[in-house]
């Protein structure tokens, strides 16, 4: 990547004040491309938008980095019949605050996007299900989402475009599961958050059985950039092949924690050490998780001169994930953050697959052991073995996510793990 | 025709359908929890993982590209797949645990995660011996458990309902109950509360589980935690008899199996037949087999020249009855078939009284409007409606009979296991002047007010066949031993574990819950040989075939084709009414 992310601008939080105020954002250019794309609809019709942002590289902010542009290209044909977008703001992932910060200083790019992102895809009802414990951000957005309809960018007949497209907020009752696509939709539907078995998938049937896409917020926010400016000019932000402007959650031990925008493939040294002021007193480096707590960690040798960009970050063996960095110093203590991770994932398993309903609270119970003194060695072995038994075997990825913290923390971090252990003797069989 | 390959053998099939079922149907086994062939599939015990591939095919022609050897290349899913939910295509290739060792560690890691929250305490549950995940563990399990710490506590002899319980520790989620009320019962009483693994089914805050189906949940729950409060804690499956046998208790004829222990029925479990049931039965039909153990007529009684009933010999009662059918002309006898009794004994009680100048047999039907549901309950009381009306019954209705009592034609009314005082049908005054004989299972209204009482078997101790709401035939075998019928002489009788091994000392088998009965046509048979009559038959199965020889309607009805096809449906021209 280009070394002048010091002079990067952001695009996605642009050092606007006040810029959550529709007056405001209209004077800055805001709903442009959502003016231009309806007023143009011979140029940009729905297959030529959706060409354009695939063109433009965005991949999906959520977690599993997906192409936005192929995500929507996966809509059946409009039969008539109602379709659904679901914009994905539940985000609940230890270590990753993103989305919160689009609704508050930058709700309307979100709606610009999402009106822009319904055009595409010839879908007539947004729903945003918003994290259940996110009450302030929810009424931020209620109020973007009100002025908008009120100036006419959300309701029937767009801009006067012939266009309809209706935008409902829904709150999450606070699982972390219903920020899973397939159960975020069963909840949405008013039934409890279990993930459904694909296929089908959620672009043949959705919700209420209905063509269904469901996207970040943040991959929301970034479609209005992409078709003010053009595909073109977007792919050359930041990383090849992961393009784009990036909400980098930074928490942990750093001098100045934060959401900062920066291009992707930013350093992950860059981030810690100049973005976020350093780690605290000085310290000396221990441990990353790059894009929350699911991600695998690394360690202080692996982050030299890895860039947060989905290829670069699979060289070193973990993920992207959201971008929601966790800096951890040389105090840490692997195994306690390890436990507290599992006992995360315990808690937030649906209970619907047996390998992460049973599996998870194993690996914390066991976690827990070690963690207070009482592990053995063997201890470190069953718990590998138990992320096998859970690896690839559920309907939904949470078996995965809660596995891999604790597989590539032994993998990498074994040395702290023995050391918490008893010192166990085996007699020769 | 399509094609596909289970663990190295080649099937063909005609429809596709998910690969679990055409597993279970072609007889392979694969362990699985939470699938139920009439139920949604939601793929949550992740027990039927199998691995999966389908052939490769090239882009451009559509042909099957071959390897070296010239067998169809196969791409395998990148994960395992579970089978419940997974689509056949033709030529695609599954291996389970007899082909694949990681699908056989996977079915072993799956039961040991299931386990290790799971009680384990097998000696006192009720499941055990007809338990899928005892089962399973057994032959697909760990060989032991891995696990140290504390098992998730929860609620345990939680009263769900009137009639189940639930012990949640003991379930392990498949959420086969909750989907029973939602898609088959559509009662929708029960959901998963709680989160990961200390989520549990249970009633929604205030509710009880009172669905008429309720205890359908019972048997389809894969473990013991939901358990039937009439049947916890009774008996061990293995003690008992398996029978198959039908609901009477309604007029839809659910096939269902009885189970008994020393003769008693300890519980009535549903029986797998797609044109009646399907795999359930209303929770009233379950119930309702108190009346083949309690208040059973045995020996006949006899009204003495006072008010009183007395027991009295069989031979008394042929006598009495041979009597009076010589005292009066055969107009004089009001004759009562009945919806209660099968086809058989009906159809011998017309025979036997048409040979003697009487052909005018009635049957009141016993219908509540309103009683029954769209599912498995009838407005019909009675099993064998339609048998009368096929018989060519005279369908009679309470006004109808009470005119026909009150008139002096009748000196001698004989009822045929109905309790019609007992339903309110007629006035008892109205039998005061007359002698009323009684076929009966059961001591009731109708039977206080007889002269004679004949004891008859139920249809848990009689082979005999019934006609349903739908009009299909159905037949039951005999369950339950009476006076004069022996398990071991029997050849349909079932025998369980303790007859075979045990012997007629052990002190769990006892002679008292042996009913005095025989059935009603041997009786009659009895009475015609007394009275030089050319009736004689030896078994119900005799009098089935003069039925469907000598009954258009019943043309070709055999015992073994109801067996072999989930009973027949008979095409009538009589009124078919629900």
């Amino acid at each position: 990547m280009s070394k002048d992310w010091k002079s990067y601008k952001p695009l996605l939080l642009p050092d606007i004040q006040n810029l959550s105020s529709i007056g405001v954002y209209e004077k800055n250019d805001g709903y442009k491309a959502l003016k231009d794309v309806l007023k143009n609809k011979k140029k940009w019709t729905p297959e030529n938008v959706t060409n354009e942002v695939k063109n433009a590289g965005l991949r999906g902010r959520g977690g599993a980095g997906f192409s936005t542009g192929m995500k929507w290209s996966f809509m059946p044909k409009p039969d008539g019949g109602p379709r659904y977008l679901a914009a994905n703001g539940d985000e609940s992932e230890p270590g990753t605050f993103k989305d919160r910060q689009i609704f508050e200083d930058n709700p309307h790019l979100f709606i610009e996007g999402a009106i822009i992102a319904a055009y595409a895809m010839s879908i007539d009802v947004v729903y945003v299900y918003i994290r259940g414990e996110y009450r302030p951000y929810l009424r931020m957005l209620q109020k973007a989402v009100d002025d908008a309809y009120d100036k006419g960018y959300i309701g029937k007949n767009i801009l006067g475009s012939g266009i309809d497209v209706e935008m409902q907020l829904h709150m999450g009752a606070g699982a972390y599961i219903c920020g899973e696509e397939s159960s975020l939709m069963e909840s949405l539907e008013g039934k409890r958050g279990y993930p459904r078995v694909k296929p089908p998938f959620p672009a043949q049937k959705g919700l209420w059985g209905r063509p269904t896409t469901i996207n970040n917020i943040e991959t929301l926010a970034n479609v209005p950039l992409i078709m003010k400016n053009g595909a073109d000019w977007y792919k050359k932000i930041g990383a090849e092949g992961h393009a784009g402007p990036v909400l980098y959650g930074i928490s942990g031990h750093v001098n100045r924690p934060g959401v900062y925008e920066y291009p992707s493939g930013m350093l992950i040294t860059d981030l810690i050490d100049e973005v976020a002021g350093g780690i605290r007193g000085g310290k000396k480096l221990k441990a990353v998780i790059p894009g929350g707590s699911s991600t695998p960690p690394l360690t202080a040798e692996a982050v030299q001169g890895t860039a947060m960009d989905a290829d670069s970050l699979r060289e070193v063996g973990t993920m992207m994930g959201t971008a929601g960095l966790v800096v951890m110093d040389e105090d840490t203590d692997i195994v306690d953050v390890v436990t507290r991770i599992s006992h995360f994932y315990h808690h937030e398993s649906c209970g619907q697959c047996t390998p992460c309903r049973d599996g998870t609270g194993w690996l914390e119970n066991t976690l827990q052991k070690i963690n207070r003194g009482d592990g053995e060695m063997r201890d470190l072995d069953l718990l590998l073995n138990i992320c096998n038994q859970m690896e690839g075997r559920t309907i939904c990825a949470l078996a995965d996510a809660a596995a891999w913290p604790v597989r590539f923390s032994i993998d990498r971090f074994r040395a702290d793990f023995e050391a918490k252990c008893k010192k166990t003797v085996y007699a020769l069989s | 025709m399509p094609e596909i390959f289970i663990d190295d053998v080649r099937y063909e099939y005609e429809k596709p359908q998910k690969v679990l079922q055409f597993m279970l149907d072609n007889g392979l086994d694969l362990p699985f929890f939470c699938y139920h062939p009439s139920l949604s599939i939601p793929a949550n015990c992740r027990q039927c993982l199998v691995q999966a591939g389908t052939p490769v095919r090239s882009r451009e022609t559509g042909e099957l590209e071959l390897d070296e050897e010239g067998n169809p290349q196969i791409r395998f899913f990148p994960k395992m797949m579970t089978s419940c939910s997974l689509d056949m295509a033709d030529g695609m290739v599954v291996k389970s645990h007899k082909t694949s060792e990681l699908v056989k560690r996977a079915q072993a890691d799956n039961l040991e995660f299931i386990l290790i929250n799971h009680p384990l305490d097998c000696p006192i549950c009720d499941q055990a011996g007809e338990c899928p995940l005892q089962i399973q563990t057994y032959k697909y399990g760990p060989e032991g458990s891995r696990f140290e710490h504390k098992k998730v506590h929860k609620p345990k002899m939680y009263q769900l309902g009137p009639r189940v319980v639930l012990d949640a520790e003991r379930c392990i989620n498949c959420t086969r109950c909750v989907r029973f009320t939602e898609e088959i019962s559509k009662t929708n009483q029960l959901s998963i509360i709680s989160r990961g693994d200390k989520n549990y089914p249970m009633t929604f805050p205030g509710e009880t589980f009172d669905d008429p189906y309720s205890m359908n949940t019972v048997d389809i729950c894969p473990v013991g935690a939901l358990t039937s409060a009439d049947f916890r804690f009774k008996a061990r499956v293995w003690e008992m008899n398996q029978t198959p046998n039908l609901d009477v208790t309604n007029g839809k004829g659910c096939n269902v199996d009885i189970w008994t222990r020393d003769n008693i029925v300890m519980r009535i479990t549903p029986r797998y037949n797609e044109q009646v049931n399907d795999y359930w039965m209303p929770d009233a039909g379950r119930l309702g087999y108190t009346f083949i153990n309690e208040n059973r007529v045995s020996k006949p009684h006899i009204r003495l020249d006072g008010k009183e009933q007395a027991k009295t010999s069989w031979n008394n009662a042929l006598l009495t009855f041979a009597e009076k059918i010589q005292e009066f002309n055969p107009d004089e006898f009001l004759l009562l078939g009945s919806a209660y009794a099968p086809v058989e004994d009906n159809y011998a009680f017309a025979k036997f009284f048409s040979d003697l100048g009487q052909a005018d047999v009635h049957f009141a039907p016993h219908i509540i409007p309103g009683s029954g549901d769209n599912l498995l309950l009838s407005d019909d009381q009675a099993p064998n409606t339609n048998g009368c009306r096929y018989l060519d019954f005279n369908e009679t209705d309470e006004k109808q009979l009470a005119t026909e009592l009150k008139s002096d034609k009748y000196k001698v009314v004989v009822i045929l296991s109905d309790d019609l005082l007992g339903r309110s049908y007629f006035d008892e005054k109205l039998l005061d002047d007359k002698f009323v004989i009684t076929f009966a299972t059961n001591h009731s209204a109708t039977t206080m007010a007889s002269d004679l009482v004949i004891p008859i078997t139920c249809s848990a101790e009689h082979a005999a066949s019934y006609v349903n709401i739908d009009g299909r035939i159905q037949r039951t075998t005999p369950a339950k031993e009476t006076l004069y019928t022996s398990r071991r002489l029997n050849l349909e009788m079932s025998l369980a574990r303790l007859d075979h091994y045990g012997t007629k000392f052990d002190n769990w088998v006892k002679d008292e819950n042996r009913v005095d009965c025989i059935p009603a046509w041997e009786f009659i048979v009895r009475v015609a040989g007394e009275l030089g009559r050319d009736i004689k038959y030896t078994s119900s199965r005799e009098i089935l075939t003069e039925v469907s020889d000598t009954i258009s309607t019943f043309n070709g009805v055999t015992y073994q084709q109801m067996d072999d096809e989930g009973g027949i449906l008979l095409q009538s021209t009589a009124k078919v009414t629900q």
